[in-house]
């Protein structure tokens, strides 16, 4: 019988406010110290005092990289130290990306473009992975505070089923003026420090960090300890508030220990999320006792390190890991009384005992739930993947673009008109109930809209349960409206709606509130391949046991910040927006057109090759391809175009080519839009029944999607 | 012939139709008229649908333009049962209502 591959934990850089590297971090939680502070001039001056009290790290910022930047490199190093393979993958998660270095180019009123290329999330995965020399795909996910514990699950599901051998993957935030004053407007600070469990807690301690885990199948360098298995779960619930009875949170960590093979009676240390805020530790009590009869030693270490967002789930990855090869538990560090509302007996101090499995809980805004189960390398590894799973079928589709709903888009573009631009508001929000969607901006209000009219197109009765969601930029207008009023207040003033808008996730969160979509729940950031990426996240987590998923990518045009952020975008480039998505489900249903992901990865000389032998690894000649969708980033042109050629040539295609993007017009999501197109021209048969349509990305990434009839 | 209000009486009014309007545009409460707001209806969890990121958003507002701080949960829970209590808290804290 053939066991499942086991995956090790090679290598960890972690930083956090307790200290630099494994040792520093063992050393301070065995004193029970906790690095919760006052905010520290050296990250940012807050203008208001006095300041809160947070997790800060003793990382100095190496200019002109952002802090989160020199966090997530510094901790690339430590855990490739004395490693000679280079990873096949990068999967950073983060929520904030450089936008500490962006508060204060707007503060500062600079206008030049150029200072603002670490403002996206993946530019942090993008620095390490060529930090590393990885040619592979440089993977970012947003899943608020949830993110680095979804990055490590995305590593385990590559690794499991053989589409990588050396993956880093963890989480990255650093201390910003957006979540410091962010989390302050929801009241969800404790002005005293987080103290997690505790009977009068207040709130958490925003903190900052980074956790990069190098995680291998192959059994060759020495390992700490193995990832077992993950499970994401969404609440569905409200943007900001976990679920009150914890229910999603008892999703997640079930799947976790499903996947992982493992009962509860097995789990030796619960890591809790437990941020020290009264709704969270309430509703993961009840999760806990409802799963555990009896529960096993559990703590927050939360109210030593504070909460690093992004980071946090990646670093108590790490200190699992650890604790199971120093056979301790962490104390629960600032809890003083156990709050009996709780009903749990955390672990107040920590102790010496022997601990070989430990279920790590990360809970986030968008109720993004991801559980992690890690155990001592000799546990057994459960049962083999399914190594061919079944397609993703498309059920139906939807998109917006500057001419549009689909139906006037679709029909533009079938008389090759252009279809770029950006939709009237009022034209874009006319489906959907005007209160329930009262506080979404233009981002989430696009999303939205595409999800609800690609549901009306399948014809199903009933909703997906998962998400997977890419977008360039996400919320700008909430991103910008917080920061102005920050601004213009002194510090005093900012906006909780703002706030809880401007994540990347908030889209996709809202989506699965309208829709009670209870599974897995993914935003993905790639720039211009976020809705690649989002496919490639698709691919992994949905499985057959889904009702299906809502597949899709969306970006807002932003006056202010688009010609900014966006390398592709001038001033004077005319702005678009919109998205495209699809309800896909994994089952093979014949007469349905499928979409599948052949190619995604860095561009480097050898990769186009790689590309080339991908797609025509059946063989697509003339006859079984007819068309190629071509996305080249007006910023990458010249390189775009020299690659497509050579393309063409080595695959000795002589198909038509359509340069999508002088049709949607320049905007992170367009491939979203032309994915749409692909599958309108075989439903419309412009291309025979019996033949398939390439969506290709060229540029910085070299990507492709097949979209043919099953 | 009207009813001739008293001067507080007035002010009350203009206050609560000061905030039926600050709410509507703070929460794009965009399909619905200052008039039909029921000042002495359940704020929280009503036919408005607010909850509690909206209350404090509202806090905020309070904070902003009425210089009155609510930081304290119990407090918050009273003020914002109804729009006429929030109304009334402001009209007894505030230094810029003061007269």
């Amino acid at each position: 019988m053939s066991t499942r591959k086991k995956i090790h934990i090679a290598g960890i850089g972690l930083i956090s406010p307790l200290g630099s590297g494994l040792e520093e971090t063992k050393l301070s939680l065995k004193k029970n110290i906790s690095a919760i502070t006052p905010l520290n001039s050296s990250v940012f001056q807050a203008r208001q005092s006095p300041p809160l009290p947070v997790g800060q790290t003793g990382t100095a910022t190496t200019s002109p990289l952002p802090r989160t930047h020199t966090l997530a490199i510094k901790a690339a190093q430590l855990a490739m130290k004395g490693i000679t393979a280079t990873p096949d993958a990068v999967i950073i998660g983060t929520t904030t990306g450089g936008i500490l270095h962006t508060e204060e180019l707007l503060t500062g009123e600079v206008t030049d473009p150029l200072q603002y290329r670490h403002h996206a999330l993946n530019s942090v995965a993008e620095e390490v992975a060529e930090m590393l020399h990885c040619s592979g795909p440089a993977l970012t996910v947003s899943t608020a505070c949830s993110s680095g514990t979804v990055a490590i699950s995305m590593a385990l599901k590559m690794l499991q089923s053989g589409q990588a051998e050396y993956v880093l993957a963890g989480g990255v935030d650093s201390l910003c003026r957006l979540t410091y004053y962010g989390f302050h407007s929801l009241q969800l600070v404790d002005p005293t420090g987080s103290r997690p469990m505790d009977v009068e807690r207040q709130g958490m301690s925003v903190a900052e960090g980074a956790s990069l885990l190098l995680l291998t199948c192959d059994k060759t360098p020495p390992s700490l300890a193995q990832v077992l298995g993950c499970g994401l779960s969404c609440d569905a619930h409200h943007p900001a508030s976990p679920h009150p009875d914890g229910k999603g949170a008892m999703e997640a960590m079930q799947k976790a220990m499903t996947n992982g093979a493992i009962q509860a009676t097995d789990i030796d240390y619960i890591n809790l999320h437990g941020t020290g805020t009264p709704d969270n530790d309430i509703a993961e009590s009840k999760a806990i006792m409802a799963l555990f009869p009896v529960p096993p030693e559990l703590s927050s270490i939360k109210g030593a390190t504070g909460h690093s967002l992004a980071a946090s789930g990646a670093i108590e990855a790490a200190i699992a890991a650890l604790c199971i090869r120093e056979g301790f538990v962490p104390g629960n560090t600032g809890c003083l009384k156990v709050d009996p509302e709780c009903g749990l007996s955390p672990t107040l101090l920590p102790q010496q005992y022997p601990v070989r499995t430990v279920l790590s809980n990360s809970f986030g805004f968008g109720g993004n739930n991801a559980c992690l189960v890690i155990a001592a390398n000799d546990y057994p590894a459960p049962s083999p993947v399914q190594s061919h799973p079944p397609p993703l079928t498309i059920l139906g589709k939807a998109c917006i673009s500057g001419a549009g709903h689909t139906e006037s888009s679709m029909g533009r573009f079938s008389q090759l008109e252009a279809i770029a631009g950006v939709l009237n508001a009022k034209i874009l929000a006319k489906d959907l109930p005007v209160r329930s969607v009262r506080r979404l901006g233009r981002f989430s209000k696009i999303a939205v809209a595409i999800a609800d009219a690609a549901l009306r197109d399948s014809g199903q009765q009933n909703s997906p349960d998962s998400v997977f969601m890419g977008t360039g930029w996400g919320a700008l207008s909430e991103t910008c409206n917080f920061l102005d009023k920050l601004r213009e207040s002194d510090e005093k003033f900012s906006s909780p709606l703002d706030f809880v808008g401007s994540v990347h996730n908030s889209a996709a969160g809202q989506i699965a509130i309208i829709h009670k979509a209870t599974g897995a729940n993914i935003t993905s950031s790639g720039g211009d391949y976020s809705f690649e990426q989002a496919l490639l996240a698709a691919n992994n987590f949905l499985d057959d046991s889904s009702s299906g998923a809502f597949l899709l990518a969306a970006d807002e045009a932003h006056s202010k910040f688009s010609p900014l952020f966006d390398p592709s975008i001038t001033a004077e480039t005319p702005l678009a927006d919109g998205g495209g998505g699809f309800y896909i489900t994994r089952k093979a249903i014949p007469g349905r057109i499928s979409i599948q992901l052949s190619f995604l990865r860095r561009y480097q000389e050898t990769t186009l090759t790689e590309m080339i032998k991908a797609v025509t690894a059946k063989g697509p000649t003339e006859k079984e391809c007819a068309m190629i969708l071509a996305g080249i980033p007006a910023a990458d042109t010249s390189d775009g175009e020299k690659q497509l050629d050579i393309f063409m040539r080595q695959a000795g295609l002589d198909i038509p080519v359509i340069h999508y993007r002088k049709f949607t017009g320049e905007f992170a999501s367009a491939s979203s839009i032309a994915a749409i197109m692909a599958v309108h021209l075989l439903e419309e048969s412009v291309v025979a029944s019996d033949r398939k349509i390439l969506v290709l990305g060229f540029g910085k990434y070299l990507t492709a999607m097949e979209f043919m009839y099953q | 012939m009207g009813v001739l209000l008293d001067r507080p009486q007035r002010t009350m009014d203009t206050l609560i139709n000061d905030l039926k309007n600050r709410l509507i545009e703070i929460l794009n409460l965009s399909d619905i008229t200052p008039e039909e707001i029921d000042e002495n209806a359940q704020l929280v969890g009503g036919d408005l649908g607010i909850d509690s990121i909206d209350v404090l958003e509202m806090v905020v507002m309070v904070e902003k333009d009425y210089g009155v701080v609510i930081n304290n949960k119990d407090i918050g829970e009273k003020v914002f049962s109804t729009l006429a209590a929030l109304a009334d808290y402001i009209q007894k804290n505030s230094p810029k209502l003061a007269s």
